[in-house]
């Protein structure tokens, strides 16, 4: 008895009280749903109770097999690559350059410039999906300008299969750069002034300030970047889904639509669904190690 | 002594110079110019829309806006928001620093795994949980309730606001707490008045991530409600512009009016926003 009371200390309640809220929630809505649709995933169960059916059976990985002989998995699988390729190739060196000459004072305007690039970030992705879906129509500007340059041209943007996607790339684009400037401008910030003042003293130009100092001492910055594009290129749905709703013919599908679709549309699909949200974490996991691992290896120091 | 070395022209190349301010500019056109296309179009009759896509209205008119806003139900949606907005964002709030004073200042084993469990937490995609989410809101009885939303919108704003709670309370000195301690006071009280208001900047930036997350939030909501009376402004948005996807005048109203809210909030509290984004955007 004497034990129990020792061990049950003022500090241990309070430790238990201040975290368990947070935990519980947390556990309940993101760590346990993760487990549990690997468990499903794993399983036939397609609605209904799940506890004491007797109809749910455990069939191995039959819905991954299925998963990768579907089409529009390739599909859904493709365009997340490039998404993840614009937002690493293109949001990042571009987000860096524009933190660069606003940090550096390169630029006029830079305040103007700073609030209209970071702009996109903060209206709802639904709205910008409705906006920009308007602008590419047919009866949006853009066919307007390009009939004045070309008469007679056909807008086939959202019909052609293989063209669909460019305009959603390009959205993205736009839309995230102003993410990565803000990032970027942060930590740019956290550079001494007074070692970039002594590096110009002694003669250095810009572009050794640039490569020298400010590239070499951003390098965890671009991980983290890198990181952050990775898995929000993975998150790609709300903008798609208003955008195109993966149309034409699903040719603009991203895996979080393909799952949304197999779960919600026509009949539902649940333990395929299950099957591609395991294998999103997974990717995601991956994705990020091999980031890390490519740190590690071209290490960059910090 | 110079505050700052003057940079030269020539330092920075023309060509150079030329490209970046025409990279300012097209991303400027870009947000600017679909926005003022988007506020004009509303002011047309749907007539006049279809002979007339680019131009200024020869008739402006505002009877767009009233239509919208009934048609789409805007008063439900903006108090939707709001309640979800605010009530989710004042329990991450305190929940996070709930559990950030325990594991910055309390003695735990069981801290590296639990605090451990959150920082993974930043990394998983929500999309990649969700159709395991709407199978639990229907298996609890939770789908298409208040709850059933504001409870996942809790979990998905924790493990951020957990990290850098935890963070800027460990920055708060051991002494602080020691000496209250020795005072007699409990650690309930401690946190009460002594660490939760020192901790007000970093509630702050979380206030600023978590509405901005919250307010705009549009695939869990989707998912785990169907009734008109929980619907937010961008699902209210998104069926209303998808039902009247024809009706251009009307439909850029609701586009507009739904606009309106983030872009005020952002240029209220730029600098907050911009500090909170690259507080959030943490090493993985």
């Amino acid at each position: 008895m004497k034990r129990v009371i020792q061990w049950w200390t003022e500090e241990r309640r309070a430790y238990l009280l201040l975290v368990l809220p947070a935990v519980a929630v947390y556990w309940a809505v993101m760590a346990f749903p993760t487990v549990f649709s690997f468990a499903l995933s794993l399983t036939n169960y397609n609605g209904g109770p799940v506890f004491s059916n007797p109809n749910i059976k455990f069939v191995g990985f039959e819905h991954y097999l299925r998963m990768f002989r579907d089409q529009y998995f390739w599909i859904s699988l493709k365009n997340n690559t490039l998404i993840i390729l614009v937002s690493v190739f293109g949001q990042i060196p571009l987000g860096f350059l524009f933190a660069y000459v606003i940090h550096r004072k390169l630029v006029k305007f830079r305040g103007f410039f700073q609030t209209i690039i970071y702009l996109p970030c903060v209206i709802s992705t639904i709205i910008v999906g409705r906006l920009w879906r308007s602008f590419f129509s047919p009866y949006g500007p853009f066919t307007e300008f390009m009939q004045k340059f070309q008469p007679g041209w056909e807008n086939e943007l959202f019909f052609d299969p293989k063209l669909a996607i460019v305009p959603v790339l390009f959205v993205i684009l736009w839309m995230y750069t102003g993410t990565y400037m803000i990032i970027f401008l942060a930590n740019l910030q956290k550079i001494d002034p007074a070692l970039i003042e002594a590096a110009r003293i002694d003669g250095a130009t810009e572009w050794q300030v640039l490569t020298r100092i400010m590239l070499p001492s951003l390098s965890g910055v671009i991980v983290t970047a890198s990181i952050l594009a990775i898995s929000g290129s993975l998150k790609s749905f709300d903008l798609l889904f208003a955008m195109t709703a993966g149309n034409p013919a699903r040719r603009t599908s991203v895996l979080a639509l393909y799952m949304y679709d197999t779960a919600f549309k026509h009949s539902p699909k649940y333990p395929l669904a299950n099957a591609i949200s395991v294998f999103m974490v997974m990717l995601s996991l991956v994705l990020i190690l091999l980031v890390k691992l490519t740190e590690a290896k071209f290490g960059g120091r910090e | 002594m110079m505050k700052q070395v003057k940079i030269r022209k020539s330092d920075f190349h023309p060509v150079l110079r030329a490209f970046v301010y025409l990279m300012a500019l097209v991303f400027t056109v870009l947000t600017l110019y679909p926005l003022l296309w988007l506020v004009i179009s509303s002011l047309k009759t749907n007539t006049e829309f279809q002979i007339n896509i680019l131009g200024w209205p020869q008739n402006p008119t505002l009877n767009n806006y009233p239509t919208a806003w009934r048609l789409a139900k805007f008063d439900t949606l903006f108090l939707n928001s709001l309640f979800f907005t605010t009530v989710s964002t004042l329990v991450v709030i305190g929940l996070s620093l709930m559990a950030g004073f325990a594991f910055a200042k309390l003695r735990s084993k069981a801290t590296p795994f639990l605090h451990g469990s959150f920082i993974m937490g930043i990394l998983l995609t929500l999309q990649s949980i969700m159709v395991p989410l709407f199978l639990m809101s229907v298996t609890t009885g939770l789908y298409d309730t208040r709850l059933g939303v504001l409870i996942p919108y809790v979990g998905m704003g924790l493990p951020i606001g957990v990290y850098l709670c935890t963070e800027f309370i460990k920055s708060i000195p051991d002494s602080v707490v020691e000496s209250a301690r020795i005072d007699g006071a409990s650690y309930f009280r401690i946190f009460a008045s002594i660490v939760a208001p020192m901790a007000a900047p970093v509630a702050v930036t979380l206030a600023i991530l978590n509405v901005s997350g919250v307010w705009n939030e549009f695939m869990l909501i989707n998912i785990l409600v169907s009734r008109d009376a929980l619907r937010t402004l961008p699902v209210g948005i998104h069926k209303f512009s998808g039902a009247l996807a024809s009706d251009h005048g009307r439909q850029f109203a609701a586009l507009t009016i739904g606009l309106v809210p983030m872009v005020v909030f952002y240029l209220l509290f730029r600098k907050q926003i911009t500090k909170g984004v690259s507080a959030g955007a943490i090493k993985g």
